[in-house]
């Protein structure tokens, strides 16, 4: 009698499997698996370094929820992910690896930096815009290298931008501790920008501010961009099938290095971001690596602009209860880096599992 | 001031940055010639440059310290080659998944297992032997060029020239070489192709152990968070740079070792470091290009 309830189970479940697999919905089911299990694996490693984790995902998320100004520093958090995510991911959709998110964050911050120190005397109202613009030229200017590199002379882009990420970061380095250095006080550090741009706080406590609503802005903007035009459309077709694109008269190089120079101009509107809104200044370690994170949120999400705003705000919580997680349980936050890469690797064999599973199931597509 | 500069310590500085690239470089080239790319070389560095140290510190041994990087290595290599021959994956997003992995798991595991933040070091650890030839002593320049490096620098040497044996002498060499380029050839013959990629990407898992075994043990023993440092990533610019061939790979690997050395001089003199630091990238990039307008040039003579 148990084995007829164990081969009803796994009739239920096989058909609960075959029902995910047609959805429509199939890769949203997936997602949610593949969190899953990483979050599984991630208990299991908690559990092997002597730790509950009920308890170390409990203080997970009271870190990143617990106390008004835990939710507004999650939120904080989100903004640079969302930005680099989306910086990431429309490059990423045009087929064009920008790893150089990191470094044209860098350059996109010290322009608004420079310019939020410089001109002190103009209103808010101008000033503000300016620093941001100044951030997307930089940021878009770094990104045409490597862009122009892979389209004219087809250059591997992955290593170029990994190698000007370096460039950047170190450029910038030398930018503030000698001729941008401070007049006074900190060392690493610009001068503080004009009171004019920088921008309001929210909650005591946070470095939450009004950076959500640009951020939020530049998510519709892209959203709009990369599912409702012809652009967009454009870059898909480029990213999945370059020649079929030429055959439709779509100059592949073209919408490629459009897409970087979008890509990163987000970028280092990210930085501006930041600059503007957390620290007033520019800072020698700004980034604790979002260009980074930006990348492992577009992997995971497969480039969708909607999906990266919901992946950023749940990669958000992980980083700010994930601090709380260690204090409370010594197991290192560096856990959530692995639960990360867990997650894209379960996502990127979505091809390999979706043909494994359909072979054994005698499968009605397998030459997939 | 030249001779502060350029002297015989900038060979041998040159000789020693360039081993870890040629390592990993060796092990990238077997990968491409199968016809994949590896992005995850750093995070297979960086993973054995860790277990080299784990290795080396509970068992006192260099030797077991270099096992535990293979081992470590490999067991990287195999998630690689399963998820991206196998399972058929995109081979950047599985790199980069393992770079992100790599990363990750090293700095966790420093924490979880030692209790240290950034860096870890103990005497507890056995270095790699530093090896120093009796004739070539006797001769000055010669004795500050080649002797009194870490074992790895000469076994490096000697795999350049194995690896090539290997490649363009025996069939394992032609299999893999044909994987990459004419699978249907080896197919029809009986010969998995995908057998193939599997086996080069061990292989490369071997060599990457061996590179950063070399990291962590070959002069100072300590293990620090990022240790690779993009290495793994001019590895593989070195391996493009040499259109896949070891003694082309070896000589790019030199090029990009000389350009850190030579940033690692001109330290000494003056220059902000940050500029210093900037040259093996910026040369790397340079060197891309040359080599992006030679195949275009080739391709339109042909």
């Amino acid at each position: 009698m148990l084995l007829q309830g164990w081969k009803g189970m796994k009739a239920v479940l096989n058909s609960l499997l075959n029902k995910m697999l047609e959805s429509r919905f199939s890769r949203i089911y997936l997602l949610i698996f593949s969190i899953f299990l990483a979050l599984l694996l991630g208990a299991v490693i908690i559990l092997i370094n002597g730790e509950n984790p009920f308890f170390a995902y409990g203080a997970l998320l009271k870190g990143a929820f617990g106390a008004k100004y835990k939710f507004a520093s999650t939120l904080a958090k989100m903004v640079p992910l969302t930005l680099a995510s989306l910086a990431t991911a429309a490059a990423f959709r045009a087929g064009i690896f920008n790893i150089g998110v990191e470094g044209q964050l860098y350059l996109g911050a010290f322009a608004a930096a420079w310019v939020g120190f410089t001109y002190t005397s103009l209103p808010w109202f101008i000033l503000i815009p300016l620093c941001f613009i100044a951030g997307a030229v930089a940021g878009g200017a770094y990104a045409f290298i490597p862009g122009l590199l892979k389209v004219r002379y087809k250059v591997d882009e992955v290593i170029t931008t990994i190698m000007l990420n370096s460039v950047a970061i170190l450029f910038t380095d030398y930018l503030v501790n000698y001729p941008f250095a401070a007049a006074k006080g900190k060392m690493g550090a610009t001068d503080m920008i004009a009171e004019a741009a920088q921008l309001d706080r929210f909650v005591q406590f946070s470095k939450f501010n009004s950076s959500i609503f640009y951020m939020i802005g530049i998510a519709i903007l892209m959203y709009y961009l990369m599912q409702k035009t012809s652009v967009g459309y454009n870059w898909k077709m480029v990213g999945e099938n370059p020649q079929f694109a030429r055959y439709g008269g779509v100059n592949a190089g073209k919408q490629m290095l459009v897409a970087m120079i979008v890509s990163g101009m987000i970028a280092g509107v990210a930085g501006g971001a930041e600059v503007l809104g957390v620290h007033y200044r520019f800072l020698q370690r700004l980034s604790p690596g979002y260009g980074f994170d930006g990348i492992t949120v577009a992997l995971i999400v497969q480039n969708n602009p909607l999906g990266a705003v919901f992946m950023s705000f749940f990669f958000a919580v992980l980083k700010t209860g994930g601090v709380a997680m260690e204090q409370a349980t010594k197991i290192p936050y560096e856990l959530i880096s692995v639960i990360q890469a867990i997650i894209i690797l379960f996502i990127a064999a979505e091809r390999g599992f979706h043909y494994y599973l359909v072979r054994r199931k005698g499968g009605l597509r397998a030459n997939v | 001031m030249f001779e502060d500069v350029f002297n015989v310590l900038l060979i041998q500085t040159t000789i020693r940055t360039a081993t870890p690239l040629i390592l990993a470089g060796l092990g990238g080239l077997l990968t491409m010639q199968a016809g994949i790319l590896n992005i995850g070389m750093e995070g297979m560095m960086l993973t054995g440059a860790f277990f080299a140290v784990i290795g080396s510190y509970y068992t006192g041994s260099a030797l077991m310290g270099v096992l535990s990087a293979v081992a470590a290595s490999c067991v990287i290599a195999l998630i690689f080659s399963l998820f991206v021959i196998t399972l058929k994956s995109d081979e950047f997003i599985i790199g980069i998944a393992i770079n992100i992995l790599a990363a990750g798991l090293t700095v966790f595991l420093l924490r979880s297992m030692f209790g240290v933040k950034g860096a870890f070091s103990s005497p507890q650890i056995a270095p790699l032997p530093t090896l120093s030839f009796p004739l070539i002593d006797k001769i000055r320049v010669l004795d500050g060029i080649f002797n009194n490096h870490s074992i790895f620098i000469y076994i490096s040497w000697i795999l350049v020239i194995l690896v090539y044996i290997l490649l363009y002498h025996t069939s394992l060499g032609m299999w893999i070489r044909a994987a990459g380029e004419f699978p249907e050839a080896i197919e029809t013959a009986g010969v998995s192709a995908n057998r193939m990629k599997h086996i080069s990407s061990l292989l490369c898992g071997v060599f990457t152990g061996f590179a950063g075994a070399h990291l962590s043990l070959g002069y100072l023993t300590l293990f620090t968070e990022n240790m690779s440092a993009g290495r793994g990533f001019i590895a593989l610019a070195a391996v493009i740079f040499g259109s896949a061939n070891p003694v082309k790979a070896f000589g790019a690997a030199m090029l990009f070792g000389f350009a850190d050395a030579l940033g690692i001089r001109l330290q000494g003199v003056g220059i902000p470091s940050q500029f210093t630091l900037m040259i093996p990238y910026v040369i790397t990039v340079i060197a891309l290009w040359v080599v992006a307008k030679r195949a275009i040039k080739r391709g339109k003579a042909a």
